[in-house]
């Protein structure tokens, strides 16, 4: 540990809760979009969030109907700051759903090989979205044509003849990381590269490389 | 030739994709690559018939080989399904997604195409839907609206550009009566200009009734 280690870390205890959960969001939703894979729900950081807005909201809803300019012009300022924030929570959803929606099936078996694990790959409400709209494309698929074909075809997750059906993201998609923390040496995996990942630097890498440093918090996606 | 409808079912989607609407339904299509799949079922059960379960692939590599078209075919019939189907449930949960009432276009559709051009025969007033994605886009809207209900704060369909402004410019384009807004009611009459709050009126940009004026 060098003087910028702790540095940053009195830097990080002196911003206010708030001003981090909302870097924090920032990060999470940067990353769920340029992610091939779906990341892991990120509980407690949305729970603030989501409480806070409620309060605003609630604040705001108080507020109205009071005409003096000064708290009107405040009100302004919160809506236009609750409008962002939504708009945040919002894509970051949006950009979750769309990987639950390409990769049910490889993103239900994910999830449930981290169910043991403390923090879970999907919030309840997604694991309950994904499993009910499966539910309604294979009683879709079957009412449509499946229920016609011989009964060991019907299945769609079928792994015979060595391809498996169930459809996985792109894992060696290049994504843009910038490190946080010293790294080390990265190695990627199928080539013989290697190189020094340090603090502050920019790289373009196979996303399957640098994924445990971005979930353990040393790179971050950009 | 084996699979040959299936490919022109998958043609079909890929233009599909690039389409604003969707196309009528290929009912005969799908059940003719149904039935190939079948068929196909049935003449590997009767070339594996004397064989009684013992059948050897390398005694027999003519047979052998038969039996692998026959198979693959099957297989690639169904992706050819699945893959017709898929895009058509996606186009429709994008639809769902974007306030569209699917249904309700496409009986307004099936009505003026009744209307219109009765000579047409029986099919010109049918839906561009099967009566199985009917059902579907149903039971879809229903999933949407629960898991956006408990997102009521969020409102997760609302739009994906980032906002830059709290109050936005609009023009009416089709009378849209009275709304309610926390400074108060303003009637929407048509072409009309207002400005207000961009979070009152986004559903209404959504569904046509207004134009933003940047």
């Amino acid at each position: 540990m060098d003087i910028d280690d702790l540095l940053a870390e009195v830097a990080i205890d002196s911003t206010p809760r708030e001003t981090r959960d909302l870097q924090e969001l920032t990060r999470c939703w940067v990353a769920e979009r340029v992610a091939p894979e779906i990341l892991q729900w990120p509980g407690e950081t949305m729970d603030r969030v989501l409480e806070r807005v409620r309060r605003q909201i609630e604040l705001v809803e108080d507020q109205t109907g009071n005409m003096d300019p000064k708290t009107n012009f405040k009100l302004i300022v919160i809506q236009t700051e609750l409008e962002r924030f939504k708009f945040l929570v919002r894509s970051f959803l949006r950009a979750r759903l769309k990987k639950i929606d390409t990769h049910p099936l490889h993103i239900l078996n994910q999830h449930n090989a981290s169910l043991a694990s403390p923090r879970p790959l999907l919030s309840p409400s997604e694991h309950q979205y994904l499993t009910s709209h499966q539910a309604l494309l294979s009683s879709h698929y079957s009412a449509s044509f499946l229920s016609q074909f011989p009964a060991s075809l019907q299945r769609l997750d079928d792994t015979t003849g060595g391809i498996s059906m169930v459809d996985k993201p792109d894992e060696d998609r290049a994504v843009f990381v910038r490190c946080l923390r010293d790294v080390g040496e990265v190695w990627v995996e199928g080539t013989d590269r290697r190189f020094e990942m340090k603090r502050g630097d920019v790289w373009v890498v196979r996303w399957s490389a640098v994924r445990g440093w971005v979930g353990s918090g040393d790179c971050e996606l950009i | 030739m084996y699979g040959e409808i299936g490919n022109k079912l998958v043609q079909h989607a890929k233009r599909t994709q690039s389409l604003a609407h969707l196309p009528p339904y290929q009912t005969e299509m799908v059940r003719a690559v149904a039935r190939e799949a079948r068929d196909l079922d049935k003449d590997v059960a009767t070339i594996l018939e004397p064989f009684a379960g013992s059948f050897n692939p390398s005694a027999e590599p003519a047979t052998a080989c038969a039996l692998l078209v026959n198979h693959l075919c099957m297989r690639r019939n169904k992706r050819c399904l699945l893959a017709y189907h898929r895009v058509r449930t996606d186009k429709l949960e994008e639809m769902c997604w974007s306030g569209i009432d699917v249904l309700e276009r496409q009986q307004q559709q099936s009505n003026k195409a009744g209307e219109g051009v009765a000579s047409m025969g029986p099919d010109s007033n049918s839906s561009s839907l099967s009566p199985e994605e009917e059902e579907y886009v149903r039971q879809y809207s229903d999933l949407l609206a629960a898991y956006k209900g408990q997102w009521t704060d969020i409102d997760l369909t609302g739009s994906l550009e980032p906002p830059k402004d709290l109050f936005i410019d609009v023009r009416v384009l089709k009378d849209a009566g009275e709304i309610q807004t926390e400074y108060g009611a303003i009637t929407l009459t048509k072409n009309s200009q207002f400005y207000v709050r961009q979070g009152d009126v986004e559903r209404l940009i959504a569904q046509g009734y207004l134009q933003r004026l940047s």
